[in-house]
């Protein structure tokens, strides 16, 4: 089955990809069919344009090739796997943008007879959200984790009913351990491997 | 009061636009003074690069030339009493290019410090005692309060804990927007108006 990663870190070397690596490799193991979008290596925009945002409650509300092809992506998708650093209690703008440029009207989400929104990616059935933070989970949980909370909760709502939501986190990245590291790595590729 | 203006949409022909205009009005009659900054205008990049990631824990004092395209914000940032952000909510929060700023232009040794060894950092931006934002939201009260309301908690909370200990937060928000009558936007308007002139 097929799964995207999405990941959202400006450096190749950073531990970001490299849990990406290992989430990748798992799927692999596991038997399925990976693709990788990395947000920053294919200069994905993060601000949706004036043109955009005009056609956005249009018939057309993609027009470049780039989000089009992660549509054709995701809508295709078992699984949905976001890697990302959590800067200022959120997601990078890089990816909150892929949100607000990908998950537009018809994709993310549609509109009934009535005008309500109902969930448009219900093909996703696994949906999961990996995160580092410079900060501790107290410290977070206080602030409030507004990335995963637009995950797991936003869009969360636009997948499937019973679509199941895992989130994997590492709290004090700069004051953990290679050991911590390490074994967060592990389980992010158990995590992988058992989807 | 100073106030720093900073306005997130791709046109100034929208409700956000409008809520714009009225928040200015309303700051011109409290007498506050105003610098205004339009993200989408500028060309505003909200990426945060790998260079502006190696530069992330130096202290920006100590080389205020190596990101020329933040400095005028990050003086701007020094500059503030109160921050007013006017933007619309998608996806439980701020757009994309209003995050990037808030990634790239709250920068150490300017909005906050890391000690040596923690992992809690310290706020730098004890001169802001005004936090406020202006935002419409697609869907209802209930919705954004089920998936959490991230973008108030962003400004509320991770951005409050780096301001004045006394700093207050003005919350000024329609849900719903897309089926709101037009007495109730126009009301809403009013309401911005009223709000910023007060501050």
């Amino acid at each position: 089955m097929r799964a995207v990663l999405i990941v959202a870190h400006p450096d190749p070397g950073s531990f970001t990809h490299a849990i990406a690596r290992r989430v990748s490799d798992g799927l692999v193991a596991a038997g399925h069919d990976v693709i990788v979008h990395d947000l920053y290596a294919e200069g994905f925009a993060a601000a949706m344009s004036a043109d955009e945002r005009h056609a956005y409650h249009g018939d057309v509300p993609v027009l470049d090739p780039l989000v089009a092809q992660h549509i054709a992506d995701i809508t295709d998708a078992h699984t949905l796997i976001y890697v990302y650093p959590t800067w200022w209690s959120s997601m990078p703008a890089i990816l909150k943008g892929w949100f607000e440029r990908v998950m537009v009207p018809g994709v993310g989400f549609v509109f009934d007879a009535k005008g309500k929104v109902r969930p448009g990616l219900t093909n996703v059935r696994r949906l999961v959200g990996i995160s580092t933070y410079g900060s501790k989970r107290l410290y977070i949980k206080a602030i409030n984790d507004n990335g995963r909370r637009t995950i797991m909760r936003a869009m969360r709502l636009s997948t499937g009913v019973r679509t199941r939501s895992r989130w994997l986190a590492l709290y004090g990245i700069d004051s953990s351990s290679e050991n911590d590291r390490s074994q967060f790595l592990d389980r992010c590729e158990r995590m992988a491997r058992s989807l | 009061m100073k106030a720093l203006v900073v306005f997130c949409h791709p046109t100034h022909d929208s409700f956000t636009g409008a809520s714009l205009q009225r928040a200015l009005a309303g700051l011109a009659k409290g007498g506050h003074d105003v610098r205004l900054v339009d993200l989408y205008a500028e060309g505003f990049r909200p990426e945060l690069s790998r260079d502006d990631l190696a530069l992330h824990t130096s202290d920006w004092r100590a080389h205020p030339d190596l990101r020329p395209d933040v400095r005028s914000h990050v003086d701007d940032l020094t500059w503030a009493e109160a921050l007013v952000f006017v933007y619309p909510t998608w996806w439980s929060g701020q757009p994309a290019m209003l995050k990037g700023w808030i990634d790239r232009v709250l920068v150490s040794g300017v909005a906050w410090q890391l000690p040596e060894g923690s992992n809690r950092i310290r706020p730098m931006l004890q001169h802001v005692r005004r936090l406020v934002v202006v935002t419409s939201h697609g869907s209802t009260k209930w919705v954004n309060a089920l998936e959490g309301e991230g973008g108030k908690r962003v400004v509320g909370r991770a951005l409050r804990v780096l301001c004045s200990p006394r700093c207050r937060t003005r919350w000024v928000a329609l849900y719903t927007i897309d089926r709101a009558p037009l007495a109730k936007r126009l009301a809403f308007l009013d309401r911005v108006e009223r709000r910023l002139q007060r501050l």
